[in-house]
């Protein structure tokens, strides 16, 4: 349930740390809450220092940055179809460009596989461990 | 034609399965061999005959063995338990949490840290996707043999989402 001021941990390669979600898109039921696998718009709050040699072509984003990310894991207990529920200790996310493509590379720890249900395949393929 | 009628009788008679037209997965079970009771048919207990006839025969056990409150193998708190689900992902392990005895509608929290980030799944023992539930590691370590465990000293072990020493210690056990 990611809403409003709702902070987030960024678990990708594109130098972001630490998004609040300013707004919630296409959301309409739940009570325009936000869940695993739905996209959000945020503020990168802290970012990692960018080198200024940067030899890779990854794109850096920059503390202050309005950018789009994708839920990936909640605090929120979430049903999956056969019934059981699944949460997580904290709440992350994933920084999108505006066509829905990553920003980084590579994903850094565990998502949860509500991603592929929502059309993120790309994601989950990314990730090292899906539960 | 009088074959066709004897036909017809013995199948009345039959008490094999009747056939469901419109799907081959749906199951009609036979009807039972005694008719209800009349209070059954007037709703009186109607919840404790679902609560026996509803689940499998083996769920029924796994609820009466491993998740009863007085079994002698039955699963304490602070085991480790790992399930193997119908459909991805397959096969979850935790520490488990608590067991929500409600009958039918039972349910076990399992918690896991996984690439250091803790995960908890509420897994229902009587719902056909799960296929089986293997032990670990009793409560208090040890093998699944005959003893139930060490009792910890609180039903619902949810002070361990705030202690992960104490998580590591109970997976220290396992590894050992």
């Amino acid at each position: 349930m990611i809403g409003l001021k709702g902070t987030l941990n960024v678990i990708d390669n594109s130098g972001a740390l630490l998004i609040e979600c300013v707004n919630v898109l296409k959301q309409k039921v739940n009570n325009g809450w936000g869940g695993v696998g739905d996209e959000i718009v945020c503020v990168v709050k802290r970012a990692r220092p960018i080198a200024t040699a940067s030899g890779s072509n990854v794109v850096k984003v920059r503390r202050g940055d309005v950018r789009r990310a994708v839920i990936v894991r909640t605090k929120k207990s979430v049903r999956r179809p056969d019934g059981r529920y699944i949460k997580f200790d904290d709440n992350a996310a994933v920084l999108l460009n505006n066509k829905r493509e990553m920003l980084g590379t590579r994903i850094a720890g565990v998502v949860s596989a509500d991603l592929r249900m929502k059309g993120w395949g790309k994601i989950v393929s990314l990730a090292p461990k899906v539960i | 034609m009088s074959l066709n009628l004897l036909r017809r009788c013995a199948r009345s008679l039959s008490t094999a399965a009747p056939s469901y037209p419109f799907s081959k997965i749906a199951v009609i079970p036979p009807a039972p061999a005694t008719p209800p009771p009349a209070p059954l048919l007037q709703g009186k207990g109607l919840m404790a005959h679902l609560a026996d006839t509803l689940p499998s025969a083996d769920k029924l056990r796994l609820l009466k063995t491993y998740f009863s409150k007085r079994h002698p193998l039955r699963i304490l708190p602070g085991s480790v338990l790992s399930v193997t689900m119908g459909h991805a992902p397959t096969q979850f392990t935790g520490v488990l949490l608590s067991v929500r005895r409600r009958g039918i509608d039972t349910s076990i929290v399992l918690r896991n840290v996984v690439n250091r980030i803790g995960v908890e799944m509420q897994v229902f023992v009587a719902s056909p996707h799960l296929k089986d539930i293997k032990i670990v590691q009793r409560a208090g370590g040890g093998t699944g043999q005959g003893k139930t465990g060490k009792r910890m000293r609180r039903a619902k072990l949810f002070y361990l989402r705030d202690s992960p020493e104490k998580m590591s210690s109970i997976s220290a056990g396992l590894r050992g």
